[in-house]
């Protein structure tokens, strides 16, 4: 395809995939830079492997830290050659990255929950954080749009539960039934007066066209297949591929927006990580969606006379509002789930049930702003390398006792995991570091971070819902959980929702696009992933970003077509 | 375990164990030490950020373990893990290999393991040749009381369960059911249904 192009889009997950679906199919040329290698789910998805056929029996590793067979390619908490720094004073920030095309959506956790009417106006509601400029009517036809596309299930009657969406009839899939730990927990909150309701999953598991079906068995964080979950590789390229409008260059890692002499974008650098070469591409508009850190990155080495500090950075907004969700775990046993006849719990890999923040009303009373849902893992999986885990502090055994205890304990744990709500922030933010470079010379993000009160006292109940749950559920906890919420609350970073840094809002001064993306200092760029958050709700953003982004590339085709670019 | 045990003959494929002698042959003739773990010794390679995934090659760092602390670690894998009923013992599916290839490996885990797993091992080297000594010294060990050789017994035992029960003779053994294709998820057998709801009911829920 010969430049220069319609759209340059940088980056291939979430966001680049979508926005590259809608944008080819619109008709426009696109040339899709992604920084790390190409990448086949159909060749490279080891589907049924079992951990005896891996090193170390899958276990994890700093070179796979998601275990070995995670989708994870060249990366995780670090990426060879690529480093990224934490200031001095700050609390622990980690950034997970991956290498391949697809980025993270190959091996993310598929939990496709939407955002709320309350999580688009959140300082209209309490004076905290900021508002979209956006609703949730703007986002539901999108949202509706996005869950038919990709192929979300949790079907289920209407709730009509506070800021917890239902989507309309033939949005959602059917999920399959509870297992039996699911069964088991549901009516331990269910005494608590705390709803339990279907998972909402990007997994297919009913026919539909164009799309194999779930075989209920393989975690989906290895990747499918079959393409029979929600993965950039298997849903969106493809057909932008089949457009015949799509070109595709791997381990492009961009560095830098150019602009023409009006100030407008005119395509973009990048060095190529194999080779080192550095090279560049025209186009009439770029969409970035590198994802929160990397878009934030590039606009930052995007200097110019005009912008001195940074491609649309005049007031100082790009890498600002850089949020997470508050993530906390405790494990327990359940003497109840012990001895449960054998049965194929395998599943859909993810949860088929979860719970959704209950406390909307409470807020005052709690004395924490925010909320969270939970997600909960158990049942008879396919044992790893923590096998033992199982048994009891004080077991000793060996031959047939060992075997028998074994037997007995497998499946009897439960995983409680809380999901929150973080609150913006001026101590969460992302710059460049003054003398840190990659290996090809370019500066490397510093990070900034600090959890809030509102997000640690957050953690601190997530601590005691479980372990009333827990007691009521006659489960005793493994090991002492911890009880202050500044101790137990999860890393920055760590759950992988990291997004802001470049949000959308209704005016320039306080903002970097507006409601569609489009950047207020340079009308033809866009940043399109998740990049554009304005406030990080207890749902994971993925399914958001994938909206989004749809919307975003909406109007850029029409803004195209109407020759305004 | 009064007779005395067959010795060990490990798992590893003809192929794999040529692979290991060139990988010790190539790192000697560079003038790198690779069976113990000397100051200043070249680390080991991990199997990288990009390993196949669908048909994953052996671990590729050398092995550390001399055949009598192989040997050990086999007499230690069937005291925890005996051949029981059709259930194999742990050295039937090769566990002492396994043993080491993690106390082997390059990883930090790995890495803090084995001290734990070398030392805890010497005494059973000690031991081992006599009947007598050896059952003895392997009845006191889950029974042990001070906190190293507690220590040791745990994490070995850990190791011998995680890499005996990944296998699909220790998911028969279990009572894993699971990684077969299916055309629908039925959900819970009826008796497993029927055992939690009666779980519930104990508990007042």
């Amino acid at each position: 395809m010969a430049e220069p192009y319609d759209v340059i889009i940088v980056g291939s997950g979430a966001g680049g995939g979508m926005s590259a679906y809608h944008l080819t199919k619109s008709g426009l040329k696109v040339l899709m830079l992604e920084a790390g290698r190409d990448y086949d789910p159909v060749a490279e998805t080891p589907m049924w492997n079992i951990n005896a056929e891996a090193p170390l029996r899958g276990a994890s590793t700093p070179d796979k830290p998601f275990g070995f067979y995670d989708a994870t390619v060249d990366g995780g908490w670090e990426v060879p050659n690529e480093p990224y720094t934490v200031a001095e004073g700050s609390e622990a920030f980690t950034w997970w990255r991956p290498r391949m095309l697809g980025g993270r959506t190959n091996h993310w956790g598929r939990i496709s929950l939407r955002f709320g009417e309350l999580d688009f106006k959140p300082r209209s509601r309490d004076g905290l954080g900021y508002d979209w400029p956006l609703t949730y009517a703007d986002l539901a036809p999108w949202y509706d749009r996005t869950e038919k596309l990709i192929g979300v299930s949790g079907a289920a009657p209407p709730r009509g539960l506070t800021n917890t969406p239902d989507s309309p009839p033939g949005c959602l899939m059917q999920n399959p039934p509870a297992r039996a730990f699911e069964t088991f927990y549901a009516r331990g909150f269910e005494a608590m007066g705390i709803p339990v309701v279907p998972m909402h999953a990007a997994v297919v598991t009913q026919p539909m066209e164009g799309r194999n079906q779930c075989v209920f068995s393989t975690p989906c964080g290895r990747g499918c297949a079959i393409g029979a979950n929600f993965q950039s590789t298997t849903v969106l390229i493809p057909p932008a591929r089949a457009t015949g409008n799509l070109t595709i260059t791997c381990n492009a890692l961009v560095y830098q927006v150019d602009l023409d002499g009006a100030g407008k974008a005119k395509g973009v650098t990048w060095v190529d990580r194999v080779t080192g070469q550095h090279r560049s591409a025209t186009a009439q508009s770029v969409v970035l969606a590198a994802g929160s850190g990397e878009t934030a990155r590039i606009l930052l080495n995007s200097k110019s006379p005009k912008f001195p500090d940074g491609l649309c950075n005049n007031h100082g907004m790009v890498g600002r509002y850089l949020m997470d969700s508050v993530g906390l775990n405790v494990t327990a046993q359940f003497p109840a789930l012990e001895g449960l006849p054998p049965t194929n719990d395998d599943g859909m890999s993810v949860e088929h049930l979860y719970v959704p923040w209950w406390g909307y009303d409470k807020h005052k009373a709690l004395g924490f702003p925010r909320g969270y849902h939970i997600e909960l893992g158990g049942g008879r999986g396919m044992p790893s390398m923590g096998a033992a885990r199982v048994l009891a502090d004080d077991d000793m055994s060996v031959g047939d006792d060992l075997r028998a205890n074994l037997r007995r304990r497998y499946g009897s744990l439960i995983s409680f995991n809380g999901r929150g709500e973080m609150i913006p922030n001026d101590d969460c933010y992302c710059e460049l570091d003054p003398k840190v470079k990659d290996k090809w010379g370019i500066p490397v993000l510093r990070f900034h971070w600090k959890w809030g009160e509102s997000e640690t006292r957050q953690a601190a109940h997530m601590t005691t819902t479980f372990l009333e749950v827990i007691d009521r559920l006659g489960g005793k906890p493994l090991g002492t959980p911890e009880r202050d919420g500044r101790k137990s609350i999860s890393k920055g970073g760590e759950m992988i929702h990291e997004v802001g840094t470049a949000r959308m809002g209704a005016s320039e001064t306080d903002s970097v696009v507006n409601e569609y993306g489009q950047s207020w200092a340079v009308p033809n760029l866009f940043v399109m992933d998740g990049a554009v958050l304005v406030s990080s709700p207890d749902k994971n953003p993925t399914l958001s970003i994938i909206a989004l982004a749809w919307r975003s590339a909406d109007n850029l085709a029409k803004l195209a077509k109407e020759g305004a670019l | 375990m009064s007779d005395d045990p067959k010795p060990y003959v490990p798992k590893i494929d003809r192929r794999t164990a040529i692979a290991w002698i060139g990988a010790v042959g190539a790192a000697t003739g560079a003038g790198v030490v690779v069976s113990g773990c000397a100051p200043g010794e070249k680390p080991a390679k991990g199997y990288g950020t990009d390993p196949n995934l669908v048909k994953p090659a052996k671990a590729p760092w050398p092995r550390l373990l001399s055949k009598t602390e192989l040997q050990a670690a086999a007499i230690l894998c069937d005291f925890i893990l005996p051949a029981s009923g059709t259930a194999p013992a742990a050295t039937a599916l090769g566990v002492p290999d396994f043993i080491d290839e993690w106390v082997s490996a390059p990883y930090p885990d790995q890495l803090k393991d084995r001290p734990i797993i070398r030392d805890g091992l010497k005494p059973l080297i000690e031991v081992m040749s006599d009947a007598g000594q050896r059952t003895a010294w392997l009845a006191a060990l889950p029974k042990a009381t001070d906190e190293a050789t507690k220590a040791f017994f745990r994490r070995f035992r850990y190791l011998v369960v995680g890499a005996y029960y990944t296998t699909q003779e220790g998911f028969r053994d279990i009572g894993y059911i699971g990684n077969e294709s299916r055309a629908a998820d039925p959900g819970p057998s009826a008796e497993a249904k029927a055992a939690v709801e009666q779980a519930l009911v104990k508990l007042g829920l």
